[in-house]
């Protein structure tokens, strides 16, 4: 096990910059992951520590030592490719045990660690295999397995599940997260899905453009983004954003026509300045008659345990996932209510948050 | 309705290559299988059938059995000299794709398969030749005996096998580099990873995962090989200069038989016992690939 410590690496393609100064610690035993839209450079990034790509500027640190000019093999890590990157002519246990076999382990070694590997991962019986003959989720563990067995340092995994159908998904993630908390090692885990990121997580990067949004614990995140990006890539569905104007006393914003909507807490702007008001579908609520805000229903998606509304409040849109079975109809004025605690209010010029 | 004329469409669209494709190929080949039950001397009316009296002759034929042996080691030398070195000049090309040079080194390899066969020979010939060739000058550099490259049985053969690999080489190597374009890049990441040098990478990954690439390319350059004929004409004449008398080759021999033996039905027979070796070992290499497709 060790720790990863990322600071201000560039990565630069002639003059085009893709990862522009990011720094990240990933502590010794920790499941970092590292999220963001396609082409935020976080695949890079991953790939920098792997020594798959090499560093611009900056140096990477994996248990203290600078690897910036270490050759892959010697800096003690594993990875789990997008594709899995079985070797297709070798059987899984010729795949798991392949790294022990260049290292020139013996017979008896190599078959040891690849039948603890198998054993973790539920591969025993498919050891005799081809990977071909594999479904994606097995071949998804083989994968995983090939990184166990050389017991390294760090794990890097590359959206290893997006290869793979919504319910494997849900069931391998849970995999994952089980044999992290078995054995411990330290993983940087690089992902587009934000639930993925949020279930699986001990600490979020959130990536955009080549730099980091913000750094933190999955709820830290939902509950506090430091700004509009984070806060709408991170929870599903997105967070609603209304732009008004900030009420006299900082504890409210109005929009043009005069829905207001209340703050839990003082945001530190200048009275009549425009904000964005922030608050996530789940948590808006039918209200009574008079309470909370009109929403003029534009569309309804009841899918068996909650409805999700789509809405417009006064000219902008809204969504909300409710509890409730709801029996009305698009065009209806519907009443919904939050507590003012769950809003969030950023700068509309910068995005960035201000309470 | 309309699937039944658009087949007839079809149909009619392929006729003419089709048609062409019969005359020129298959009707020689059911020709020459014919034609090897008979006794015929090109001129003649009178077209005997013999049965297989022709294989029956041909078994005690010691020109015919010299032919047959040299052309066969001629082949499987080839084979042997090629594959190696077009699966290494590929994957050298390949992982300097990115250097300026790529270009030329494909091209260099690619041109001896385009060249006239005569004149690429005539040029090797001139390599070869004993008192005035480069490649004894070279042997006398450094003091090693001179040889006597295109008169002597042994080295003669060799100096075909060079021509011929030198010949064949592009093309393997061509197909290669297709086959090399089209393994993931993914694989050799991983086996960095995994601690593997570029030799290990080549070795573990390239050559096995190469294998049908290999196959194909085995039984294209083997049935080449089997076809050899100009090379071994103009190459190894005899000590009186009488050209292809040296090494004789299957395709030669049947030459002489048909059109200064005149007897085309004897030559055909040779023809059939040619195409059978080249049929099977064509059989036996796609059984190879097909079993390795099953695992």
């Amino acid at each position: 096990m060790a720790s990863v410590e990322i600071q201000n690496v560039r990565k630069a393609y002639g003059d085009f910059e893709t990862i522009k100064g990011v720094s990240v610690e990933v502590p010794d035993g920790a499941f970092v992951v590292l999220v963001g839209p396609s082409g935020c450079g976080k695949s890079t990034l991953l790939r920098m520590i792997a020594g798959l790509e090499e560093i611009s500027g900056g140096t990477i640190r994996i248990d203290g030592r600078i690897i910036n000019d270490v050759e892959p093999k010697n800096r003690d890590i594993a990875m789990v490719f997008q594709n899995y990157a079985l070797y297709p002519h070798m059987t899984i246990a010729e795949n798991m045990g392949f790294s022990l076999r260049l290292a020139k382990k013996s017979k008896e070694e190599i078959a040891e660690r690849v039948n603890d590997a198998a054993r973790i991962l539920g591969l025993t019986d498919y050891l005799g295999r081809y990977p071909k003959m594999l479904s994606g989720g097995q071949r998804q563990r083989v994968a995983m397995g090939r990184a166990i067995v050389r017991n390294p340092k760090v794990f890097l995994f590359d959206e290893p599940l997006s290869n793979l159908d919504a319910k494997l998904r849900v069931q391998m993630r849970a995999e994952l997260k089980d044999i992290h908390a078995r054995i411990k090692t330290t993983t940087v885990y690089v992902t587009h899905d934000q639930i993925e990121a949020m279930t699986m997580a001990d600490r979020i990067v959130v990536m955009r453009d080549g730099i980091v949004e913000q750094v933190g614990a999955p709820l830290d995140l939902y509950d506090r983004p430091v700004n509009t990006f984070v806060a709408s890539f991170i929870g599903s569905p997105s967070m609603n954003f209304i732009t008004g104007k900030l009420g006299e006393d900082l504890t409210s914003v109005t929009t043009e026509n005069g829905v207001r909507m209340p703050l839990g807490k003082h945001a530190s702007a200048t009275p009549g300045s425009e904000v964005t008001y922030g608050i996530r579908p789940e948590h808006l609520a039918i209200g009574q008659a008079g309470e909370g805000i009109p929403v003029t229903v534009t569309n309804i998606e009841p899918t068996g345990s909650e409805t999700f509304v789509q809405g417009t409040v006064d000219g902008q849109k809204i969504s909300a996932l409710l509890r409730e079975r709801l029996f009305i109809k698009t065009g209806e004025i519907l009443n919904l209510a939050f507590l003012p605690t769950n809003g969030h209010v950023f700068d509309t010029a910068s995005g960035i948050r201000i309470d | 309705m309309l699937k039944r004329k658009r087949f007839i469409f079809a149909m009619l669209a392929i006729l003419p290559t089709l048609a062409i494709f019969a005359y020129v190929r298959l009707y020689p080949i059911a020709d020459t299988l014919r034609l090897s039950l008979y006794q015929w001397n090109i001129l003649s009316k009178n077209k005997p059938f013999i049965g297989l009296a022709n294989f029956r002759e041909l078994m005690g034929d010691h020109l015919f059995l010299d032919a047959l042996i040299n052309t066969t080691i001629i082949a499987f030398g080839v084979l042997a000299l090629t594959i190696p070195m077009a699966l290494v000049i590929a994957a050298l090309i390949f992982h300097r794709t990115r250097s300026r040079m790529a270009g030329f080194y494909e091209t260099a390899v690619f041109i001896p398969h385009v060249v006239s066969l005569v004149p690429a020979a005539m040029a090797w010939k001139w390599i070869f030749d004993a008192r005035l060739g480069p490649l004894n000058a070279l042997l006398d550099f450094f003091g090693i005996p001179m040889q006597s490259w295109l008169f002597d049985p042994v080295l003669s053969v060799i100096c075909i096998i060079v021509l011929c690999s030198w010949q064949a080489l592009g093309y393997a190597v061509l197909i290669y580099l297709v086959g090399f374009k089209n393994l993931p890049v993914s694989l050799y990441e991983a086996a960095k990873l995994d601690g593997a040098s570029g030799r290990q990478s080549f070795w573990h990954l390239s050559i096995p995962m190469l294998k049908p690439i290999t196959l194909y390319v085995s039984v294209v350059t083997l049935v080449s090989g089997f076809n050899v004929y100009a090379q071994a004409f103009v190459l190894a004449s005899d000590a009186q200069g009488a050209p292809g008398r040296q090494v004789r080759v299957l395709v030669l021999d049947m030459l002489e038989n048909s059109f200064r033996n005149y007897r085309v039905g004897y030559a055909a027979s040779e023809a059939v016992v040619l195409l059978v070796i080249v049929l099977a070992l064509t059989l036996i290499q796609f059984s190879m690939l097909r079993e390795k497709g099953k695992a």
